[in-house]
């Protein structure tokens, strides 16, 4: 027998991802703390070992108002204006 | 802006579903091992370590060919089993199925459940998340059909489906969380008596119809147009049995006050679902108080839970009163606001229970409540009293429930159309 699809289609269209830069040296890394245990921890973790290791340079950091609300536009531009690369977390 | 999302390898699926939503499949997404929280920040730091190379790599390169994302072909048809018993092995491999077994949802059963909703089957009725599903009416017509409900049921789950999308209800975040929490479904006015929605004895459990296939077709819509498939884009550590099915009516007739439709501005000729993203409900047995004071107490003493969403995320938990219950409150000659302003004032948890620990989190998640809080302080289960929602349900018996819910969403009531 047919059925009728019980999914359906999304309203996602595809988008291009940023530019990469060609290298780390330098450049001002933003973190995006999802407000979940530990999160600010393991992005903190990672910025320093990329400043170590690839010689990046300083580090700037937001903070979602809640682990299910996202920032608001206005803080991504600020983050996008003020950093070059960008580290976030995503669920626990 | 480069950007590289961190998460843990068990949480992986619901970034890329995240990402994927997004319109971004190749948005770099680095895994370190299951967990990092309730771990110490050296340990965090240990798991960090490995991979540096690969945050930094992915920073500065993009995989070769970013993929298209393919349109999905609108109400397409899938060629599946015959044989009944075959149907549902088949229908549980596509990641469509509940468990329970479903009904075949063929064009002409469709066509028959559209005739309960006098709407377009291609009007979008709303967009649900974390897939960003487009949940026609057509499609949750097919969902309904699954579910076992008939065409009547429609405009109820149609309404349920319009109300958890309201923002405030924040669906994102119920659909996806390691919480276990479903959109309850109460259902007011004159609608209820009509479907033979059970508001009566065992409203939240088995036997009625209407109850369990309402519920059980919004779940479907949620997780199959919406996308939050068990163990993957739902993240729930338990999840709940209601998330099978999860409708009930607010006992009108037996309730000595006003519904909460008209609470909530209807008027008694409306129907309206209301949905709260709920918990289990915890029943509160107290077959010895004859006085208000006393159901307020037992209801107050249930309600205050160290383990909670609701007393450090704020929100509405609900309390489900039995009409006895509600019977002895009312002869005192209280409201339901009296009611609700003295269970606010009494369902407390002194801040020496809470675990030091968690207490430290909870401290910068709500500091106005928890930040240097003395021990003999008393955290509320809600932000102020008009947030406990109190509605009259079930049938003889000295029994009623509390019902926690996720914190981060407010409840949304909506007009069942028709």
């Amino acid at each position: 027998m047919d059925i009728l699809d019980p999914a359906g289609g999304t309203s996602t269209a595809s988008r291009q991802l940023a530019p990469r830069p060609q290298a780390l040296g330098g450049l001002v890394i933003g973190i995006l703390d999802n407000s979940k245990p530990n999160a600010a921890a393991l992005l903190e973790a990672v910025a320093g070992a990329l400043r170590e290791r690839f010689g990046t340079g300083g580090v700037r950091a937001w903070q979602k108002p809640g682990a299910s609300t996202g920032a608001a536009p206005a803080v991504l531009d600020e983050i996008a204006g003020a950093c070059s690369v960008t580290l976030t977390a995503s669920a626990d | 802006m480069a950007t590289v999302v961190l998460g843990t390898d068990e949480f992986y699926p619901l970034a890329r579903a995240q990402a994927l939503a997004n319109g971004l499949p190749d948005l770099p997404v680095v895994t370190v091992p299951h967990p990092i929280g309730g771990i110490a920040e050296k340990a965090v730091a240990l798991k960090a370590a490995p991979v540096v190379a690969q945050v930094a790599a992915a920073l500065t390169s993009v995989a070769a060919s970013a993929r298209q994302i393919a349109p999905a072909a609108l109400s397409a048809r899938h060629s599946a089993p015959d044989d009944l018993d075959a149907f549902q092995g088949w229908i549980m491999e596509q990641g469509w199925g509940d468990g329970l077994p479903v009904v075949p949802p063929t064009a002409e059963r469709v066509r028959r459940m559209l005739a309960g909703a006098r709407r377009a089957p291609d009007e979008l009725v709303a967009l649900l998340p974390p897939r960003l599903g487009q949940a026609t009416v057509e499609r949750v017509a097919v969902n309904a059909v699954m579910a076992g409900a008939l065409p009547e049921h429609l405009p109820v789950v149609l309404a349920a489906v319009e109300a958890v999308t309201d923002p405030v209800f924040n669906l994102q975040a119920v659909q996806t969380t390691t919480h276990p929490c479903s959109p309850l479904i109460i259902v007011n006015g004159p609608i209820a008596a009509r479907l033979g929605i059970n508001a009566a004895g065992n409203a939240l459990g088995q036997g009625a119809r209407a109850n369990a296939v309402i519920g059980r077709a919004l779940r479907l819509v949620l997780q199959n147009i919406g996308g939050a498939r068990p163990g993957r884009e739902d993240r729930a550590t338990h999840g709940h049995p209601g998330k099978f099915a999860y409708c009930l009516a607010e006992n009108e007739a037996a309730s000595p006050w006003e519904p909460l439709s008209i609470e909530r501005g209807f008027s008694r000729d409306d129907s309206t679902v209301t949905v709260c993203a709920s918990e289990g409900p915890h029943n509160v047995n107290d077959h010895g108080s004859t006085t208000a004071e006393g159901i307020l107490a037992t209801v107050a003493g249930s309600a205050a839970s160290v383990g909670s969403n609701n007393i450090y995320l704020g929100g509405e938990p609900l309390v489900v009163l039995g009409p006895e219950h509600a019977a002895t409150v009312a002869a005192a000659g209280w409201s339901k606001d009296d009611f609700r302003r003295a269970l606010w004032e009494r369902a407390r948890v002194p801040i020496g229970r809470f675990a030091p620990e968690n207490l430290e989190r909870f401290a910068t998640i709500y500091p106005e409540g928890f930040k240097d809080a003395p021990a003999e302080a008393l955290a509320p289960i809600a932000r102020a009293w008009r947030d406990i929602m109190v509605i009259v349900a079930g049938g003889a018996g000295k029994h009623s429930a509390v019902i926690p819910t996720f914190g981060m969403t407010r409840s949304v009531t909506r007009r069942i159309a028709g």
